[in-house]
């Protein structure tokens, strides 16, 4: 090693680091003179901001109530035990001391550590939340020992009628991550910031805007220990608004029992403002299942139930109309000047087509001298046959389109099915089939691709008893909702003739000799109505369909619409039996039971 | 034998004034410490534990032969490079990298090892190619810095391998890599830095862009930052006081212990606290110096050089991370962080360095 080396380039770059060295040391002394003295003040707000936490206040949700103000659906105290996280120094030991007080089990703590992780703002998690009142009593007399555990007072939903009209009311269920997404993406994620529930179906759901209120909150001031000091700031939140429905909720009950155990649907209507009375889905499910989030047994038990109680029947369910559409095709037979009285068939029991494909009436041997009044009182499907081919699907299917089938019909309920119309062109995309001639005959009696929905039977059937009306069905009073879809289903155009010619046909009906003579005869008011049998599967050629040889789940489903008193109708009744057999039978005292409480209790 | 003969045999080799700036230094982060772990003494105690070990190891490293050393400096190399590859297969992960094995009793990071083994190596290796350097003997100590920088960095571990790089060019520095050659490289560098941010992992990409600017996304890749800045700036002229470092007590600091014991200490004992804890650091560091100038021989003086800058450049970096102006690249405080290895480390390095600086003739004969 040379002596050049080491007293030239070794010493100097020695010195070199030696100096950088000092340099770097002399700024960070700047850095921190710069950010403790200069910028104190600025960071010391910083810190005091870290001091103050913000609490959000949830605001009460919305109640509901039926039109006659009983509730559906309230908010009930409940009781929770909740700990400031920061203070908790061994979670398992407070576990094992509570545990003496209340039962705390596995899902508790799985809950408390989910909502613990997620949580940005809370300043108290809940570690144990519905407290029974021998744990609120148990916790009191011991809560000097638990001097970290707050006891909360939060308010719960609760439905008191349990599953009755559980399809229309919907319910709550904590918020998701894909609801966070949507909140997120509407801009609301902010008001929901201490909120933990969110409505999930019918009503809950749909008005959740109205219902969820305007969070509030506070400014606390915590100090070292992260004790609560005091609140500096109130910002109280706006509690959500009550909303009253248009169900008739001892209407809702006697429906939903005159179901039984019986699979169907059933919509009351008032059909001069589309008000519905009544709104039955069955099978129906309980909605508190779902407040707390439902368990993965009691889902997997509704949603693979074949009897699908989540299925919402009124709204989602769709079913062939069967004979129930035959009113609608003579509308639509008269208006285009066809089977105008006195114009008369003779019907001997069946129907050709080019002479050669057969078409059976439902009754053997035929109806005799049949007009288009005597075709909608005893169904007689020779008639129909012939019309809808006169007729072609096209101006048929207008006709239906304007009593608002295939069409949603705008009810204030989510995720409604609009339904089907089929034609040739709808057959083509679907099958890339031709469309047949004998497909449009039974489309002329409800059967083929027809799909309708039991709220499109009862805003179509309501629309025959006032033609003039603009009407949307609505299950919340007085909504906005109805201002701002009128236009959706305008008035239709039919001539008075057309509809008392209808009309004498629906009220003969439930006339000696008509299909649902059993129901009408009996009572003081007039029931105009139509009954209805929907075929579950096709009959093979030449096999006759005997209701006690099948099995029930293929059974044909009952159909049966009605408006009642005949004149100036008051209400309109869409009932769907599911396996009920025929119309008449099964669907029909669903419907009586309905108008004799609607129309003779001391109610009205 | 007199006390004092007593005292001279057992201290002989230990650098007084050295020695008492690093019990003191220690003394004030054990009680640090304690404010860190919110008052928990269970790491407090093991920190104690960490202390002794390596006061234990510092006073063998002193005391051994020199020789002792430069001839374990290529072994302990060869098994930091070793336990580095193997950790790479087989360690235990935390916060997304790979840098422990188990051991049973404690995790040892072999990436602290390269700390020490690197600059032995390096020095041993110019030692013995004292005779003739030149550019080739330059590539090969530029080689053994390379590889465990590139084990190191695919751990992934940045702040650490970028410390045992800086640390590894500085002895090729002193050991009289011709300047031309530093400028043109230096000026290579910087064309070649886009292809290097390229090739950066995206939290580390992250970590340096939220140094730019902190508060653009203060729950984000910021906070960490943001909130040791807060609690350096609430600290004000004398501190909030110990234990009463609101912002550490509030967990409002993250990782207390390790990265940002040093924002709590800021918090709690104010800009004088932070004066006196660098001041007795520069001194420290000005002490190392001048021993490296007064060594004799290449081994001892490029290997006691390396160590030194090792120590005090993860030094700057870590205050200069909680202090906002570099980027958080997880780099222990020196003699202060919480942690086994680092400690462990670090006194063996200031005991090599006091072994070299007693031995200053031995090794030249």
């Amino acid at each position: 090693m040379d002596k050049y080396y080491i007293k030239f380039i070794l010493r100097n770059r020695l010195n070199f680091i030696t100096y950088c060295f000092l340099i770097f040391f002399l700024l960070l002394i700047l850095r921190f003179f710069y950010i403790q003295i200069l910028q104190n003040n600025y960071y010391s707000t910083q810190a005091l901001n870290n001091i103050i936490k913000i609490v959000p206040i949830e605001p009460a949700r919305g109640l509901i109530f039926d039109r006659n103000n009983t509730i559906i659906a309230d908010n009930k105290l409940s009781y929770s035990l909740e700990v400031i996280p920061e203070k908790i120094e061994n979670l398992s030991v407070l576990i094992n001391k509570l545990s003496n007080v209340v039962t705390i089990d596995n899902s508790d703590i799985i809950k408390y550590k989910r909502i613990l992780s997620k949580n940005q703002f809370s300043h108290t998690i809940p570690i144990k939340s519905n407290l029974t009142n021998e744990e609120l009593a148990e916790f009191s007399t011991h809560s000097y020992q638990f001097p970290n555990v707050e006891l909360k007072e939060t308010l719960k939903r609760s439905y008191p009628h349990g599953a009755l009209g559980v399809h229309y009311l919907g319910y709550i269920n904590r918020i998701s991550k894909k609801d966070l997404i949507i909140l997120e993406k509407e801009h609301k994620k902010k008001n929901y910031i201490g909120t933990d529930h969110i409505g999930k179906a019918g009503v809950e759901f749909q008005y959740e805007n109205e219902l969820h209120g305007v969070s509030g909150y506070k400014h606390i001031e915590v100090n070292s220990i992260g004790k609560t000091l005091r609140t500096i700031k109130n910002f109280p939140a706006k509690e959500g608004r009550n909303i009253h429905l248009t169900i008739d909720l001892t209407m809702q009950k006697i429906a939903e029992k005159e179901f039984k155990n019986k699979k169907g649907a059933l919509v009351a209507m008032d059909p001069n403002n589309g008000e519905i009375l009544a709104y039955v889905s069955m099978p129906t499910y309980d909605p508190s299942l779902f407040i707390d989030g439902i368990n993965h047994k009691s889902w997997n038990k509704l949603n693979k139930s074949k009897d699908k109680p989540l299925l919402d029947r009124a709204i989602n369910g769709l079913y062939p109309p069967g004979s129930t559409l035959k009113p609608f095709v003579a509308v639509a037979g008269l208006e285009n000047q066809l089977r105008m009285p006195p114009f008369k068939i003779n019907d001997p029991g069946y129907f050709y087509i080019n002479n050669s494909r057969r078409f059976n009436d439902w009754k053997i041997g035929g109806h005799g001298e049949v007009d288009i009044i005597k075709a909608i009182s005893v169904s007689c499907d020779t008639f129909f046959y012939g019309l809808a081919i006169e007729l072609g699907i096209p101006k048929l299917n207008k006709t239906l389109a304007n009593f608002g089938f295939g069409i949603k019909t705008g009810v204030d309920l989510p995720n409604e099915k609009p339904g089907l119309l089929a034609d040739a062109k709808w057959k083509k995309k679907k099958y890339k089939k031709k469309w047949y001639v004998g497909e449009t005959a039974i489309t002329g009696i409800g059967q083929g691709y027809t799909q309708v929905t039991p709220m499109q039977l009862a805003l179509a059937t309501s629309k025959i008893a006032f033609p003039n009306k603009s009407i949307i069905p609505h299950i919340k009073l007085n909504s906005q909702h109805l201002k701002q879809n009128t236009g959706l289903t305008p008035p239709i155009n039919i001539s008075d003739q057309t509809i008392e010619w209808v009309k004498k046909g629906m009220e003969n009906v439930t006339e000696d000799g008509g299909t649902a003579a059993f129901i009408g005869n009996t009572t003081a008011y007039k029931i105009a109505a139509k009954t209805g049998t929907a075929q579950v599967f096709g009959l093979k050629k030449g096999e006759v369909y005997d209701e006690k040889k099948v099995p029930d789940h293929l059974k044909d489903h009952a159909l049966f619409i009605a408006y009642a008193p005949a004149k100036n109708p008051k209400i309109t009744v869409a009932v769907i039996v599911e396996n009920g057999g025929h119309g008449g039978s099964t669907a029909g005292p669903i419907a009586k039971k309905i108008f004799d409480y609607y129309l003779t209790s001391g109610s009205r | 034998m007199n006390l004092n003969t007593i005292q001279n045999y057992i201290f002989h080799k230990l650098d007084r004034p050295l020695f008492g700036a690093l019990i003191l230094i220690l003394i004030i982060g054990l009680i640090n410490l304690i404010s860190a772990n919110h008052q928990d003494f269970s790491n407090t105690i093991s920190h104690i534990v960490n202390i002794i070990i390596g006061i234990i190891f510092l006073y063998v490293t002193c005391n051994i032969q020199t020789r002792t050393i430069l001839v374990f400096a290529p072994w302990t190399y060869s098994i930091g490079i070793f336990l580095l590859i193997y950790v790479n297969l087989f360690g235990i992960e935390s916060h997304g990298a790979q840098r422990w094995i188990n051991l049973g009793i404690f995790n040892l990071q072999p990436s602290e090892i390269l700390k020490i083994s690197l600059p032995l190596m390096l020095a041993w290796f110019y030692q013995k190619c004292a005779s003739k350097i030149n550019y080739r003997v330059h590539f090969i100590g530029g080689l053994l810095i390379f590889l465990p920088f590139y084990l190191i960095t695919t751990q992934p571990d940045l702040g650490t391998s970028l410390l045992i790089l800086f640390g590894g060019l500085t002895i090729i520095f002193l050991a009289g890599l011709p300047t031309k050659f530093i400028i043109s490289s230096f000026i290579g560098l910087l064309i070649s830095s886009p292809f290097i941010w390229n090739s950066l992992l995206n939290y580390q990409k992250e970590r340096i862009l939220s140094l730019i600017d902190p508060f653009s996304d203060p729950y984000g890749a910021g906070y960490h930052s943001i909130q040791s800045m807060i609690a350096v700036g609430h600290g004000g002229i004398f501190g909030r006081g110990w234990l009463n470092g609101e912002q550490t007590n509030l967990r409002f600091l993250p990782e207390t212990t390790t990265d940002f014991v040093f924002s709590v200490f800021s918090e709690e004992f104010g800009f004088f606290g932070v004066l006196a804890i660098i001041s007795i650091y520069i001194f420290m560091f000005y002490r190392c110096m001048w021993m490296v100038s007064k060594m004799q021989d290449t081994f001892s003086r490029l290997a006691a050089a390396g160590l030194t800058i090792s120590l005090f450049v993860s030094l700057i970096v870590n205050i200069g991370m909680i202090s906002g102006i570099l980027p958080v690249v997880g780099v222990p405080l020196p003699f202060f962080s919480y942690g086994g290895s680092s400690m462990v480390v670090s006194l063996i390095s200031i005991g090599i360095i006091m072994n070299l600086y007693s031995n200053k003739s031995l090794i030249a004969n």
